[in-house]
């Protein structure tokens, strides 16, 4: 693994054994409702099967679709708090 | 027909799986691996959960069920492993679905769905704890989906017409008859009936009253929503609602004109009252009815002694706020064209014109109190000149403005009809506590801080009064969905634009909380 690989490892291992992983995972599942992006992707997965069929659809035919839309819909106030929160914890933990 | 009464679907392909132990099995794969509740478990995640053959943590890495391999379904590792070994089931390490290889798509196996709940259930009530306030609806328990009884599922089935909401439906319009000069009951019933959470509230049912009598306003005001929300366009006449104000707020009764202000604070206080039957008056300032968590707000008062500088801090809870304006007997203070705030707020700045900012500004500037009002001061334990000022210590979710129009000094008794103008949306910062506190360490910054968003608030409804202190007429403007705008005068109810509301006189002003905080 590169250097880089291993940073994001180290991380990861530090987000997940103090439990911070999961804080900021409901902190977004939160802003990610708030701010109405769950109903806006709810509403594109209903597309998607309705297109497909609901007998024939897959969850990765969800994925799939739906997954770059996701990620640009995402709204800059919510990633740039997160960025906050995570370097907040990162210069908390600095070893 | 999304929901039928059979089982979710599941597959044949896990009857291979569940022999012997298999319960307690996967138990320990969801507590170890997918929601890990306690601090070892979190360490033993941490290190492990890592695919087998790249290392990776993210990429979708899934667990298979019947030995410990852990692998990517992006990058397809986990799938290789599946045809090597033919183990045909996993599971999704970060949202606990079970995949069967054989099927190729996500199963909903009923009994794996239970120990599954069950074991995401038990970490969320361990992740209460922490410091980031971030919990469910407040009951307690994890937000999840609705899911149907059977009595439920009946009596959808015997009841077919459903009402679909589109963004130009009117449901929750309704007139109000007018009952003789009770069209400052009408206007406030329009307001709170348009208010987002005791609309919700009350939709959701959650009032179980306990008053054994027919006089609880608040089943009154329960009934009140079912009338708007009936999709019933007549009139509603208001007999009962009248009725119990004049049994719970006498001095509200009889058939003159009143003041809708004045009623908006009795029908508040009535419903707090009535809310738990009384059971909280054992405990007054702790009460946690549906009108304190949206009307309640606290007002600090600090009084600060001249000499010492001691400053003695007292918190009130308030329900509104009530503003002076130009023109009153109380000098006001008009503060120069582009003052710092007015143009925060976006207000409608015409020459001369007092903004709602403006108002609030006088309401919370420092006061010198004057030699005939010295305050015993602890600090210099002597009577010493002061200076008072208010601020917002904790804002509530609905603010109420009241424009103090109506004049009743020992001299005369009129309206002030001064133009004030208020914006569409509001930013509460200036006026905060902390904000004063910032400003008094010379920290205070004029940016505002784009994150912070607990202090801003959008209008949804304006009651206004045209005519006379004699002879006058309550109407106002409702905001419905995001930007329809109507007037309600009584049983007339008509499309507004927003300059319609803008452009009114404004007497009671009524602002919701843009975002709303878990507790």
């Amino acid at each position: 693994m590169n250097k880089e690989a291993r940073l994001k490892a180290t991380i990861n291992q530090k987000l997940t054994e103090t439990g911070e992983r999961e804080r900021l995972k409901e902190l977004l599942r939160a802003k990610l409702t708030e701010c109405g992006w769950k109903d806006q992707m709810k509403a594109q997965c209903k597309e998607v099967i309705k297109e497909k069929g609901l007998e024939h659809v897959t969850v990765e035919d969800l994925v799939v679709e739906i997954t770059p839309k996701g990620r640009a819909l995402v709204p800059d106030s919510v990633k740039k708090e997160l960025l906050q929160r995570i370097r907040a914890f990162l210069t908390q933990h600095a070893s | 027909h999304f929901w039928t009464d059979s089982s979710p679907a599941g597959c044949s392909h896990v009857n291979g799986y569940k022999v012997d132990n298999w319960r307690q099995n996967l138990r320990v794969i969801y507590q170890c691996f997918v929601w890990s509740g306690t601090a070892e478990t979190r360490r033993r995640k941490a290190k492990s959960c890592i695919c087998h053959m790249c290392g990776a943590h993210l990429n979708r890495l899934h667990s298979c069920l019947y030995c410990v391999f852990f692998g990517c379904f992006t990058k397809k590792h986990i799938h290789e492993h599946a045809k090597n070994k033919r183990h045909n089931l996993a599971i999704d390490l970060l949202y606990g679905g079970i995949y069967c290889f054989v099927c190729q798509d996500y199963i909903y196996d009923k009994d794996m769905e239970q120990i599954a709940k069950e074991e995401q259930r038990k970490v969320f009530g361990l992740l209460s704890d922490c410091s980031v306030s971030v919990h469910s609806t407040g009951i307690g328990e994890k937000y999840t989906t609705w899911e149907p009884t059977k009595r439920e599922l009946e009596l959808f089935r015997h009841n077919p017409k459903r009402r679909k909401i589109t963004t130009n439906c009117t449901i929750g319009l309704r007139g109000l008859i007018n009952l003789g000069n009770t069209c400052f009951m009408n206007c406030i019933v329009q307001a709170l009936t348009h208010t987002p959470l005791l609309r919700d509230f009350f939709l959701s049912d959650r009032h179980k009253c306990e008053m054994q009598s027919n006089s609880c306003l608040v089943c009154e005001m329960s009934q009140l929503f079912q009338e708007f929300y009936s999709g019933h366009r007549s009139p509603h006449i208001p007999f009962r609602l009248l009725h119990l104000v004049w049994t719970h707020a006498r001095h509200l009764a009889g058939y003159e004109q009143q003041d809708a202000h004045e009623f908006l604070i009795a029908a508040l206080d009535v419903l707090h009252r009535h809310y738990d039957n009384g059971k909280k008056t054992n405990n007054p300032n702790h009460c946690n009815c549906i009108i304190d968590q949206i009307f309640t707000g606290g007002l600090q008062s600090d009084v600060t002694c001249q000499v010492c500088h001691g400053v003695s801090t007292t918190i009130d809870p308030f329900w509104d706020i009530s503003l002076d304006l130009p023109g009153s007997p109380t000098p006001f203070w008009p503060l120069s064209p582009g003052g710092d705030g007015s143009t925060v707020n976006g207000e409608n700045h015409l020459s001369g014109s007092t903004t709602l900012t403006d108002c609030l500004r006088r309401f919370t500037r420092p006061e010198h109190l004057g030699s005939n009002a010295k305050i015993k001061c602890g600090g210099c334990h002597s009577y010493q000149e002061s200076t008072k000022q208010l601020t917002m210590k904790k804002l509530p979710i609905v603010a109420c403005f009241h424009l103090k129009r109506f004049e009743h000094s020992a001299k005369l008794r009129r309206k002030i009809t001064t133009y004030v103008s208020f914006p569409l949306e509001l930013d509460m910062t200036p006026f905060m506590a902390s904000s004063k506190e910032s400003r008094v360490n010379g920290q205070y910054q004029q940016s505002v801080d784009v994150l912070n968003n607990d202090n801003k608030y959008s209008l949804f409804a304006v009651v206004n009064h045209q005519g006379t202190l004699e002879s006058g007429h309550y109407t106002s403007f409702i905001r419905q969905h995001k930007d329809q705008w109507f007037k309600c005068d009584d049983a007339i109810i008509t499309k507004a634009s927003i300059k319609d509301v803008l452009d009114s006189e404004g007497y009671l002003l009524f602002y919701h909380k843009q975002f709303l905080e878990y507790e």
